[in-house]
Order: structure tokens, then C-alpha cells, then sequence
């Protein structure tokens, strides 16, 4: 049985009431709740950037996490950071794995994440009482295994080079591929294209806008959305990564060009030295 | 009753994180108050040197629960910047998708996060499940679900959760609280329909699925929509889809008509003091939206715009917020600096430069007199003003509209109340029900607008004219608004060489929890908390009640973005 | 005045050598045919690559029976399996050919090769002729290093990590997988196998004028030696590749 005991956003209780509910689970279930995080804590100017109970966010996660059996980090913003902790951070947020590191985390992504997944995750602690597989991302495998890209019902015409140019061209109203309409679902791990959202409505793709890649870590500096490609993120370089190509290629012709044309040059002014020479040599050759 | 300091934190219920202090005199009455939003993220720098067709996905995170208003601003106000006109599809397809925000909002609202004020749960265990059906019967006659079975059910598996010990959300509540008034049967009907508007809620918003591919946060896009309109095409809206959209409208209209609405007006004729409390300002705001056709003609909007002072209904001001001299914002009591000391700058010059100076945490109490909040606090002419569905009814009603009028008098003549009454607690909870009804009706109104646009063949639901940047020019401001669920919310840009240059955000609850201004003038929640009388400071239910009938949105009103950001759930596992 | 070409007197040769040239088999056929393979590996992988990042030209109709995007990215795949072949071969090469098979290598720890690396910079500046290696110069063989074993190193490997993204868990994922989280996503991984892509092109523009432009100057059958193998030497020029054995 699950009982959801804290959550701000339902709960009836409010203040302090609300507060000891947690430190009462904390001190009668210790090693035996399941903590699952939304949002993330700024660490920034000792963490001020968000308090609840005259608190900061940090030193109660820090808290609540000591006597967790296991730490859930639910949605983007626990599991990678999110928008808060897109460049430049203003408030130094932090993912739940870069601040605890005594427990198991499973992170599940999503900017939120679909439900069935949520209680998915949830439900498989419950039932088989153990942690799922997690991928390189910590993010479990059975939900976040394969691309949306690979199960989209419009791969066939990825696969046969059938693009959306424009918003409200023919391929647009025909439900061809968004590749190029920046759709990062070549890109994203996650179940949308397989379970769909809101009861399998549709999702993204399905209703004719790209992908935005919500479940990959740090998707927010992964735009601008729109473009294939992401800008090149070195520091002072703002561009994309065929315009750099591109100035690199033209450089280094100029290069050649300006080399070449300078031994050009050189060459034709020893060879007119040269035939000066000669033919100073010949002029005074008449004179004798 | 000596005098006494009542500190919230957090306030449950709402959306991100808010803090209230409430100074009790000597007869246990809320002399004053303060409210402090707990919390920044910063947004506004995030989305400096973007590219402003990304804005609205930014946006869109500050608040998961008011998903889609801050994208709907956001790529009107990049509209506006470019001088991008939408096709009117594209104008319907937004409203239908802001009032399905809202019709959905608004229940929510009223069943999940305010009922819980008025409803003691455990007090519906003792009710008569017959009784409570006669009850049921009486305030909606046609609603189905009203057998003495149905809430014999619904009272047996509340039993058992009581039984089990295990209250999970409703523990630790003010259960018992002298406050509560409504009778037993009551108690077990709102129960019931909480768990019915639980199951609804998830079924209204695939209206948002349909056309922006999920929800929460469904896609936005700067010059229409995404989501092609094709009749012969299953890949696009189609017949099927349209069907589904119709039958999810009409299933909301019986929710909103045949049970939110009765509840709403049962639970108020049992509270009628609560038409003398909590008042505040006296002075509303509304920026108006739902346009027939193009948002820069007002005079089309459902919402009229406008501005009521000192509760003056025979008066509606305008208001222009891209007027410097109209919308300012100040910092006297946040934790920002301002450059040169400036007092107020309007939202088009604003800037956003965190500077905390409160208390090193963890702290007890706040200080009135220094500065206590993430939140800015907004003006408009210098008058602190509320926003929100109370306003936006008020406006309307002042304007003369037909709609409004109706509504409001309908509701008044059954609660038999004066329209003075409308100045309150319970005056801006029964607002937001009567607001939903005129929801519903345009909802209607709005697909049948668009059916007709379909059948004069006109399908095109994006302008992609000025989509490449290149076709932008090279410096641009704009202003793009709305109304959300909780008031009106604008975002302000400028656009230099195709980035975002600076982009400021003034939502709802900035408006509504704002702090003190220099003037000493109270923001909407701490003037609305003045003078309301508290029977037990240890269980201050009353604040609570006051405070979520302006239905708080603190992660919108500090820009903390995300449906996140906000809570820490607990689950036990046994 | 022009240099004439005289019949070859043999007493001329004996008295004055300096002004001859001898063959001598330089690359052997491993490595001209690493070299033709590969410039025709990358000359595919970029132009499919630049398809697959901007594909143009959709085909009308149903997708039924049209696979451009697929043959597309199928013939970078296999160019990209015997872009890593030719790799492994070169390497192999490197171990168990002659000298001048290992003549590119950077020997920055010692003088000699930062003194050929300066003196060819400077040669290169000042328009000279300069001195002449039969092997690489230390500046052609820094360029190899970098734009051919370093970037392809790193096509390599993001590459490959790309393409294990279709069998998660499966070999290559295994493999290279590792790359993805280590560069911040799949994202961003797209983006470097991108960028990267173009040093190729920079390569390919300086590699082929320097050879021209060598090839002019030496006049010792640079340009042909890639197919033949063989280039000419004057007494002194195999002094120059001393410094490799």
C-alpha cells in the first residue's frame, strides 16, 4: 500500500502540522520510506534561494534522505537540474545525485515525466521490492531504455527522407518526420511514443511539434529547439557547429590562397630579376 | 488572548513556496501580515541571449500547475515583437486551450486545494449515507451519482483509510476545528465529489493533448500552432479528434454545472460570514484576453480589461500595461537590488539581481520592517491592486456584460446576499465558480467557432512568414498577456539581433502576495488577512481559508519555474 | 638561366652527385592504399553525413518503398566500418612497416623534431625550397596527428557511440556507450560528431595544396608517390630523415 503522507502541493495539513509529518515518518520509519524528490535545491549564497519552515531546501533533503531506503528524483529538475539549473544557474541548482551520495537515487526524467511512468516506477519497488535497472543516466532501463525516435509511428518517413520543411506545408498536415523541424526525439530516452500521454491521447510528435528532448540531461542548453543541432557550447563561441565548420574550411582556402599567391608573386619577381639580369648581360655584350 | 505572532510554512495546498506571518492583536484578530514568497529561480537570466521562439518552453516550466498561461504570454509577446499576426484557427485553438486551463484549474482548485478549508473530512464518517443522498439530490437534482449506495461506498472506504491509521494526505490536519460548519452529510457529499473531480480533472486536459501533445506542458509555437488541421488526414486534427474534444466539453459542462457548481453554493450558504472577511485591497486588475480574432483588439475580448478602485463599481479604468508610467515594479521589501537606487521600473527596463538580506536560515520569524520576500512587488499607478477571477467578474460585471451580469446575479439571488458581498474570502471562491460557467459556455462557443471556420474551408493554423530570423528586424520589444487562472500575467521582451536581450515576467501571484511598496501600501493577501478573527492560533485554519481563495501560485510569483521546485514527497513503504 | 637536361654523362655523376637524383621506394603498398581508403571513407562519411544532417531533395508520396534517409545512413555505416578497418590497418602498419611508416610520428621529446618542426614553419613562411624529407616532416606529421589520428580517434568513438544508440546495451553500446554520458547526452554528442567532421575538410584543403605546392618545389615525384610508392633523392636529402630511426 502506498500512503502519500507529504506533499505540499495536496496535502491538508499546513505549517508546522505539515512539518511534523515528515519528522515523524523520519523518526518511526526510519530505513524503510521511500523519498521522492521534485525539484532540486539551489545551493547558491548557503542555499536561500528556497526555504520552507524558515529552512533551506538543502539542509531538509540532506535530512530527509538520511533515513530513506531509497531516493526517487522525480522529474527533470531532481534528476538533472532542469530549467533552474540551465545556464547560467542563477541560483546554483543542484540534482538530487550531486548532493546525496550515500543512497540509491533512480532518477526519472521528464519535464514532468508521463504518469504511467511515475507510478510505473513506483509500483515495481513496490511489487517486486527492488530498485529497477538503471541505465548509464541512473534513469531506469524499462521505461527509459530505447529512443522515442526508434517507436515513433513516424520513422517510416524519417527512414524514407520524408521531412517537414515548414509549419503548415503538405508534409506538415501528413504527419511526415519533424527532423527538421529540430524534433529531438532522435536524441531523447523515454516512453512517450510507446505509451503516449494522458492516457494515450497522443504526444508531442503525434500532435505535429518536434520533440524537445525533456528527459535528457541538461536539454535546456541543448537548444535553440528548433535547429538540428545544438550551438556549440565553448565559451566566447556562440554558434552553430556548421557555421564554425564552414569559417574553419574558408580559413584555411584563404590560407592556401594567400600562400600560393605570395609564391606566385615571389616566383615572378625572380624570374624578372633574372631576365633583367639577362638581358643586361646581353646589352653589354653588344656594347663590346 | 494575548497578542500573538502565527507563522505558516509551509502554506499547503498551493503551488511553490509561500510563508505568512500573521500578527494577532488582543481579541485574537489579524492585525497584520505579511506574506513571503520562500523562493527564486532566476528565469529571466536563463533566458538571456535565447532564441525567442524557444522563450515559451522556458516560460512554460515556471508553474506546473499553470501550465500554458506563461507560454501562451510568452509567444504572444514574441508575436508582438515581430509583428506576427496568427490565423484566427490559431486564436481559437489558444482559447480553447486557456479556457480548458482554466474550467480545469478552477475545479481543481475549488475540490484539492481550498475544500479542505471548508470540509472536515473526518466528520463525514458519522453521516447518514441516505440523508447525505436527499442532500446530494436537493442541491443537483440530475446528477447521476447520488444513491444512498454510492456514498454508503464512498463512507466505507474512508473508513477503512481512517481505520488503517493511515491518514497519508489528510493527516495532521485541523480536523475537529471549531471553524468547520458544515453538517456531517455535507461533509460526505464534498468527499465524494473530491475523488469524482480527481477522475475528471485527468480527462478534461486531453483537450491540451490533442493539440499541444501533453500535459502538463503542452507545446506552444511563436506564430499559430503546431498542430495541423487536416480533415482527410489521420495524422493531423481530424474528424476524430474534434469528436473527442466535443465529448470531453460536454462532460465538463455536467461536472462544472451539475456538481461544482451546487457544492460551491451549498458550502457558501453555510459560511456566510465569510462574505464580511477578507476583503483587502478593494482595487482590481484585469489585462483581459480572449480575443475573437487578434489579441491587439481588446474591444473583442470575452474578459474586458480594466481597473475597479476602492471597490468603485460604477467606474472601470484602463489600463495599458506597455505604459511606463502605469506598471512598476519595486524592491523595498525583496531581496533585490535595484540599480542606482531607483525606486520602481517598469517591467521593459526591469532587471533582476537577487540580493538576499533577510534572515540566515534556518530563521524563526521574518522582519516587517526589512525585507522578507522573493516576490517584487508590483503597482499599477501606485495602487496595490488584486487579480484574479474575483477581479476579472467584477470588471466584467462593471463593464455591463450581459454574460457576467447573469451569473453574478443568479448566484447572489440564490446565496441571497448583496453584491457587496462579493468583496471577500468566500466572495473570490464563489467568483472563481461563476467564472467557470461562463467557461464552459465559451468553450462551447469557441469549438463551434472553430467548426464553423472548418466548414468555410479555412484549415491554416501557423503563420510561418517571419519564422526564420532572418526575416526579423534587428531590435524588438514586446508585450504579450493573458489571464490565467489566477490573474493576469504578462511577460515583457526585447529582442536584439535575433536573442532574447532581457525578458521580465510580472504573474498573478506577484500581484497578489507581493510585499509592502514604500509606501507601506499591503499587497493583496496580507491587506485580505487584516481583521479576520481567529479562533485557535495553533490551528490557523482561517488564514489558510483567506489565503486559498486566491488560489496562491508562489513558483509563478518568484519565477521559480516547474512543476517542480516545490515539494518533497514522502511515501512510506510497508 | 633555365637548367638544361643533358644526356646522363657518367663522369658527371661521379664528379659532382649532388645534382642527380636516385629512387627510392618510400611507402609501401599498405600504406597508399590506407591512404586511398581513406580519402575515400571520409569523402563519403562527410557528404553522407552532411545528408543526414540536412537532408534535402523528399521524395513524393507514400513512404512505402523509398528509403533515402536509410540507404543513406546505411552507406555512412559501412564507410564508417571501413573508415575504422583502414584505421586498425594503418595502426597495425605503424608496428610492422618500414621507417617512413612511422615518420609522422610526433617525437616531441626531442629536440631534433621541434628544431624540423620550426625550420619547416619558417621554410614554409619565407617561400624556400628549404630542406627536403623522403618520410614526413615534423610539421606534416603534427598535422597527421592531429587531424587524422587524433580527429579520427574521435569520429571514431562519438561515432560509434551514435550508432549504438539504435541497440542499447547491445556491443557497441557496451563498447562506446560511455562516450554519451562523458560528452553530456546524446545531444551533444551529435553536435561534436558534427564539428568535428569538418577538421576533415581543413585537413583536406592544407593536405592537398601542401602536397602541390612540395611536389612543385621538390620536384621529387611527391604527388605520384602515393600511387607508385617511389620518390627521388639528391645526396643530403636523406640526411633530413635521420632522425627517425
Amino acid at each position: 500500500m502506498i500512503s502519500l503522507d507529504y506533499d505540499e502541493t495536496l496535502q491538508a495539513a499546513a505549517g508546522h502540522q505539515a512539518e511534523e509529518i515528515r519528522e515523524r515518518i523520519m523518526r518511526e520509519h526510519p530505513g524503510e520510506y521511500v523519498l521522492a524528490v521534485e525539484g532540486n535545491a539551489p545551493t547558491g549564497d548557503g542555499g536561500v534561494y528556497c526555504t520552507v519552515a524558515g529552512r533551506t531546501f538543502l539542509d531538509i533533503l540532506k535530512e530527509s534522505a538520511e533515513g530513506a531506503k531509497a531516493i526517487i528524483a522525480w522529474g527533470s529538475c531532481a534528476s538533472d537540474g532542469c530549467v533552474q539549473a540551465a545556464s547560467p544557474n542563477p541560483t546554483g541548482a543542484k540534482p538530487v545525485h550531486e548532493i546525496i551520495h550515500s543512497h540509491p537515487i533512480i532518477n526519472v526524467p521528464g519535464c514532468p515525466p508521463i504518469a504511467e511512468v511515475m507510478t510505473g516506477v513506483l509500483t515495481y519497488i513496490l511489487t517486486f521490492d527492488k530498485l529497477p535497472e538503471l541505465d548509464r543516466f541512473g534513469r531506469p532501463k524499462m521505461f527509459y531504455g530505447q529512443r522515442i525516435h526508434d517507436k515513433c509511428y513516424r520513422r517510416s518517413y524519417f527512414d524514407a527522407g520524408q521531412f517537414v520543411e515548414t509549419w503548415e506545408d503538405d508534409g506538415a498536415r501528413k504527419g511526415w518526420c519533424l527532423y527538421k523541424m529540430g524534433c529531438r526525439g532522435p536524441m531523447t530516452y523515454n516512453s512517450c511514443s510507446t505509451f503516449k500521454w494522458n492516457n494515450g491521447v497522443s504526444f508531442p510528435i503525434g500532435s505535429g511539434h518536434g520533440c524537445i528532448g525533456c528527459s535528457e540531461n541538461k536539454f535546456w542548453d541543448n537548444g535553440p529547439f528548433y535547429t538540428r543541432l545544438t550551438n556549440v557550447p565553448l565559451p566566447g563561441v556562440e554558434s552553430t557547429p556548421d557555421k564554425i565548420g564552414k569559417y574553419a574550411a574558408v580559413a584555411a582556402g584563404v590560407g592556401v590562397a594567400a600562400h600560393a599567391a605570395s609564391y606566385a608573386a615571389n616566383q615572378g619577381i625572380k624570374k624578372a630579376k633574372k631576365n633583367r639580369q639577362t638581358k643586361k648581360l646581353l646589352e653589354s655584350d653588344k656594347e663590346e | 488572548m494575548a497578542k500573538q505572532r502565527v507563522v505558516v510554512d509551509p502554506v499547503t495546498r498551493i503551488e511553490g513556496h509561500l510563508r505568512v506571518e500573521a500578527m494577532l492583536n488582543e481579541s485574537g484578530v489579524i492585525g497584520d501580515a505579511i506574506s513571503s514568497g520562500t523562493m527564486w529561480r532566476g528565469i529571466e537570466l536563463i533566458l538571456k541571449g535565447r532564441d525567442p521562439r524557444d522563450a515559451w518552453a522556458f516560460c512554460e516550466r515556471i508553474c506546473g500547475v499553470c501550465t500554458t498561461v506563461h507560454a501562451l504570454a510568452s509567444v504572444r509577446c514574441v508575436e508582438n515583437a515581430l509583428g506576427i499576426r496568427i490565423p484566427e484557427n490559431a486564436n481559437i485553438i489558444r482559447n480553447i486551450m486557456f479556457l480548458t486551463q482554466m474550467v480545469q484549474d478552477h475545479v481543481i482548485h475549488f475540490y484539492h486545494l481550498h475544500a479542505l478549508d471548508w470540509v472536515d473530512l473526518v466528520s463525514a464518517l458519522g453521516a447518514d449515507p441516505s440523508k447525505t443522498a436527499a442532500l446530494a439530490q436537493s442541491v443537483s437534482p440530475s446528477w447521476p451519482k447520488s444513491s444512498p449506495g454510492y456514498f454508503a461506498d464512498i463512507q466505507k472506504t474512508l473508513k477503512k483509510f481512517v481505520e488503517s491509521g493511515q491518514l497519508g494526505l489528510f493527516q495532521n490536519a485541523y480536523w475537529g476545528h471549531p471553524a468547520y460548519k458544515l453538517p456531517a452529510e455535507a461533509n460526505l457529499m464534498a468527499v465524494a465529489h473530491y475523488l469524482e473531480a480527481l477522475n475528471w480533472q485527468k480527462e478534461i486536459i486531453k483537450i491540451h493533448t490533442i493539440f499541444g501533445g501533453k500535459n502538463p506542458h503542452p507545446n506552444y509555437l511563436v506564430g499559430g500552432m503546431a498542430s495541423t488541421i487536416d480533415l482527410q488526414s489521420d495524422n493531423a486534427i481530424n474528424m476524430e479528434r474534434l469528436n473527442m474534444i466535443r465529448d470531453l466539453i460536454k462532460q465538463a459542462a455536467v461536472i462544472v454545472e451539475q456538481m461544482y457548481i451546487p457544492d460551491l453554493l451549498a458550502v457558501a450558504s453555510f459560511y456566510p460570514e465569510w462574505t464580511q472577511i477578507g476583503g483587502g485591497l478593494g482595487n482590481y486588475m484585469v489585462y483581459g484576453d480572449l480575443p475573437a480574432k487578434d489579441i491587439s483588439d481588446a474591444s473583442s475580448f470575452r474578459f474586458p480589461p480594466g481597473v475597479i478602485l476602492n471597490k468603485n463599481l460604477s467606474e472601470v479604468l484602463a489600463v495599458d500595461p506597455t505604459n511606463p508610467e502605469e506598471i512598476r515594479e519595486e524592491v523595498t521589501h525583496s531581496w533585490y537590488e535595484y540599480p542606482d537606487q531607483v525606486a520602481s521600473l517598469h517591467p521593459w527596463d526591469g532587471v533582476t539581481v537577487p540580493k538576499y538580506t533577510g534572515p540566515k536560515p534556518p530563521y524563526s520569524q521574518l522582519d516587517e520592517t526589512g525585507t522578507y520576500s522573493w516576490l517584487k512587488s508590483p503597482r499599477w499607478k501606485g495602487h496595490a491592486v488584486e487579480v484574479g477571477p474575483l477581479a476579472r467578474m467584477l470588471v466584467g460585471y462593471a463593464h455591463g456584460r450581459d454574460d457576467f451580469r447573469e451569473v453574478v446575479n443568479e448566484a447572489l439571488g440564490r446565496l441571497n446576499v448583496p453584491a457587496t458581498a462579493l468583496f471577500s474570502t468566500l466572495g473570490r471562491t464563489a467568483a472563481r465558480g461563476l467564472e467557470t460557467r461562463l467557461g464552459i459556455k465559451w468553450l462551447q462557443d469557441e469549438f463551434d467557432h472553430l467548426i464553423g471556420n472548418l466548414k468555410g474551408g479555412d484549415t491554416l493554423v501557423a503563420d510561418t512568414s517571419r519564422w526564420e530570423p532572418s526575416t526579423w528586424p534587428g531590435e524588438a520589444r514586446g508585450f504579450g498577456f493573458t489571464e490565467a487562472p489566477r490573474g493576469s500575467l504578462g511577460h515583457w521582451i526585447h529582442i536584439k539581433n535575433e536573442k532574447i536581450e532581457s525578458y521580465q515576467i510580472v504573474v498573478p501571484s506577484t500581484w497578489n502576495a507581493s510585499p509592502k511598496d514604500a509606501r507601506g501600501q499591503k499587497g493583496a493577501y496580507e491587506a485580505a488577512l487584516v481583521g479576520t478573527p481567529m479562533a485557535d492560533p495553533e490551528r490557523p485554519v482561517e488564514i489558510l481559508r483567506t489565503i486559498h481563495s486566491f488560489d496562491p501560485c508562489l513558483a509563478c510569483a518568484s519565477h521559480v519555474l516547474g512543476p517542480d521546485g516545490r515539494k518533497l514527497a514522502e511515501v512510506i513503504v510497508r | 638561366m633555365a637548367r638544361r637536361v643533358h644526356p646522363i654523362n657518367i663522369i658527371d655523376v661521379a664528379r659532382s652527385p649532388h645534382r642527380y637524383f636516385r629512387r627510392k621506394y618510400v611507402w609501401q603498398w599498405p600504406v597508399r592504399i590506407f591512404h586511398w581508403v581513406n580519402a575515400v571513407a571520409v569523402t563519403v562519411l562527410f557528404s553522407t553525413g552532411l545528408y543526414i544532417s540536412h537532408p534535402i531533395l523528399a521524395p513524393a508520396g507514400e513512404p512505402f518503398n523509398n528509403f533515402v534517409m536509410a540507404t543513406v545512413r546505411q552507406v555512412h555505416f559501412i564507410f564508417a566500418f571501413i573508415f575504422l578497418i583502414n584505421f586498425l590497418w594503418r595502426i597495425y602498419w605503424f608496428w610492422f612497416g618500414n621507417n617512413y611508416a612511422r615518420s609522422g610520428f610526433p617525437f616531441f621529446w626531442r629536440r631534433s623534431w621541434w628544431k624540423d618542426l620550426f625550420r619547416q614553419v619558417g621554410d614554409y613562411f619565407s617561400l624556400k625550397r628549404g630542406h627536403v624529407h623522403l618520410g614526413h616532416n615534423a610539421l606534416a606529421g603534427l598535422s597527421y596527428t592531429i587531424f587524422v589520428i587524433g580527429l579520427g580517434w574521435v569520429q571514431i568513438f562519438t561515432g560509434l557511440a551514435l550508432y549504438s544508440e539504435s541497440n542499447p546495451g547491445g556491443f557497441w553500446s557496451k563498447l562506446t556507450g560511455w562516450v554519451i554520458p562523458l560528452l553530456g547526452g546524446s545531444m551533444q554528442t551529435h553536435m561534436w560528431h558534427h564539428l568535428f567532421a569538418w577538421g576533415f575538410i581543413v585537413f583536406a584543403i592544407l593536405h592537398v595544396y601542401i602536397v602541390f605546392y612540395d611536389g612543385q618545389q621538390y620536384k621529387n615525384g611527391l604527388v605520384t608517390s602515393m600511387i607508385s610508392g617511389v620518390k627521388f633523392y639528391r645526396n643530403g636529402d636523406l640526411e633530413n630523415d635521420k632522425w627517425l630511426s
